[in-house]
Formats: structure tokens, sequence, C-alpha cells
């Protein structure tokens, strides 16, 4: 059988349509792959939307949740302060700053890569803690203000 | 003499009270979603605020939503999506209980003690009630504490495409531990 000239003329369509449906299925899963194996950065090497005191923030949240965490929440900050306890949490450490008076606190927990320089940390060190903060709310267990951060490293 | 001995008898008092009430604020809750089509729907917070009242029995503790650390940062994403736990507008996960056999642990003497704990957990803003048992091991002064259940997500009017899926499990486990 002789083929149509239509029949003849589609055949590089088809072609083409069926080369830009395989590249599109391998784009989709290239993505789909970096976005599934993705891993969060070092936050040592992430820029701080914000340099701020532990006090100044605690009073901040004080004064204003709401403001507080809009302005704070999901960002990596970079936060000054003196270390008022080291809690262990299973195999890793956690860092401290608290507000003596009012018994509000900002609580760091580490990277993986970052957890012997938190160990380090004593009571009384001043020191620069970077950060992602996850916000801050009230604990009615302490009856107080806390603020929380994940993934941390020690700025300075 | 006597209002000295009362002042005395009552700070004698307070602090005993105070001493039965342990608290942490670096107690860890793990949440573990894994099925056998997706390894990532699985987190850690460890900055949960824990508490054991050893002469109540009460036990309860805290954690604020965000503070999950998922490996994977599109995964935290949806975990803390309006879709899913929807953290902006339900911050913290809590569990409020109580120790249903106190006398099953004595916190005075080392050893390790299996005991009932009851209570509601609430979470995506729903509030449920959970039993389950819970491991106390008890050394000099110190004690640990630890638990783990299995609950509903769609008890707590967690749904999404990915649990439909098979991609998110339906029960995830629930892993509480803390230091006291």
């Amino acid at each position: 059988m002789i083929p149509s000239a239509a029949t003849k003329n589609n055949k590089p369509f088809y072609k083409k349509l069926a080369i830009a449906a395989l590249l599109l299925l391998l784009m989709g899963a290239g993505i789909a792959y970096y976005i599934f194996t993705e891993k969060f950065d070092d936050t040592s090497k992430i820029a701080s939307a914000y340099t701020v005191d532990g006090m100044t923030m605690l009073q901040e949240f004080a004064a204003n949740d709401s403001a507080a965490n809009n302005k704070y929440r999901e960002k990596i900050l970079s936060v000054k302060g003196i270390v008022s306890e080291t809690e262990t949490a299973d195999s890793s450490i956690n860092v401290k700053f608290a507000d003596s008076t009012s018994g509000a606190y900002i609580i760091f927990a580490f990277q993986q890569q970052h957890m012997a320089e938190a160990r380090q940390l004593k009571e009384g060190d001043a020191v620069t803690i970077k950060g992602s903060c996850s916000g801050g709310t009230y604990s009615s267990i302490l009856e107080t203000t806390y603020i929380t951060f994940k993934r941390c490293a020690v700025s300075n | 003499m006597k209002k000295t001995t009362l002042m005395l008898a009552l700070v004698f008092a307070a602090t005993a009270t105070f001493a039965q009430k342990k608290t942490t604020t670096s107690a860890t809750v793990s949440f573990d979603a894994t099925t056998s089509l997706d390894a990532l729907p699985k987190a850690e917070n460890k900055t949960v605020i824990a508490l054991v009242d050893t002469k109540k029995g009460d036990v309860a503790f805290e954690a604020a939503v965000k503070s999950f650390s998922f490996s994977n940062p599109k995964i935290q994403e949806h975990f803390n999506s309006k879709g899913w736990m929807n953290s902006d507008e339900f911050p913290q996960a809590s569990f409020k209980g109580k120790i249903v056999n106190p006398s099953a642990v004595n916190f005075k003497k080392d050893g390790t003690y299996t005991a009932d704990v009851a209570g509601d957990l609430t979470l995506h803003g729903v509030t449920k009630p959970v039993t389950t048992k819970a491991t106390f091991v008890v050394t000099g002064k110190t004690f640990t504490a630890a638990s783990s259940f299995v609950i509903k997500l769609e008890d707590y009017d967690v749904k999404g495409g990915a649990i439909g899926a098979g991609k998110v499990a339906k029960e995830p486990t629930i892993s509480v531990s803390a230091t006291f």
C-alpha cells in the first residue's frame, strides 16, 4: 500500500511531538528529583535577614507578638545574647537566652554539622547564634513567651 | 518566733510543691508519616516544653508546629501549609493528661517503670483523647520519660492529596521523649 501525501506530511509532526513530550517528561522528572532530594543549606552560609539582640527580640514579642512573628518568622536571623543555659535534647544540645525577670526565653536547636560548636558553649558566654526563626508563642505550661529557632550555627 | 516558724513551714511547703513539678524546654517530639512510596515525611522538634508532676501524675507537652524540622524544604513547606497543619493559624500542638496508674512509677527509686497515660492531644485545632504506655527511667535525681503512639490524621481534620496517594501515612507515629 502506498501512503497518502497527508500521512507522509504528518510523520515529522508526530515525531516532533513525541520528542517534545519526552523532553518535557525528562524535565519534569528532573525538577521533581531536584525538589524532593533537596536538603536545607548550611545556615552559616546564608545571609541573615536581621541581626538582633536577644533581649530586644523578647521585648518585641512581649509588646506585639503578631507583628514580631510577621517580622521574624521563617527568616534566618543572627541573635546576640548571653547563654543562660544549655540543655540536652536526645543526643543534641540546645542553647537558651532567657530573661531572668519575665522567664521568657529564646531556644536554639542546632544543625547537625554545628553541634560541636554548641557543645563548647556554657552559661555566661556572650555569643551570636544564626538560625531559622520558628516564631514565638505563649506556653501555658511555663506561663511565659518562648521563641524557637531551628537549624542553628554559632555565628562568631 | 511562731511567725518565723510558720513562714519557714510555708517556704518549705512551697518548695516541695514546686519540686514535684518537673519541666524541660528541650523535650523531643518526632513525627513519622513515611510510607513505602515516600521516606521524606518525617520530622523532629527538639525544643518541646514538657511537664511531669511526680506527685499528682500530671503529664503535658507543648510543641511549636513550625519548629518541626524536616530534611527536605518542600516537605516542610507542605507540612506547615494551610492544606496541612496550617501552622500560622494553629501554631502549637499540645498534650495534657495524667498517669492513670501513678503507683506503677516510683520516682524516688532508680529503675525502669511502665505506666499508662491518658489525656487529650490537640493538633490542627482539634482535640481528641489519646491513651498510651509511657516508660520512665529513674536515675538518681533525674528521670527520662518516653512514649510512642499512633494517631489518625483524619481525626484531626488533616487531609491532602498526598495522603490519598499513599505518599503520607494516614496513621503516623508520634514519639515523645524528655529528660527531667
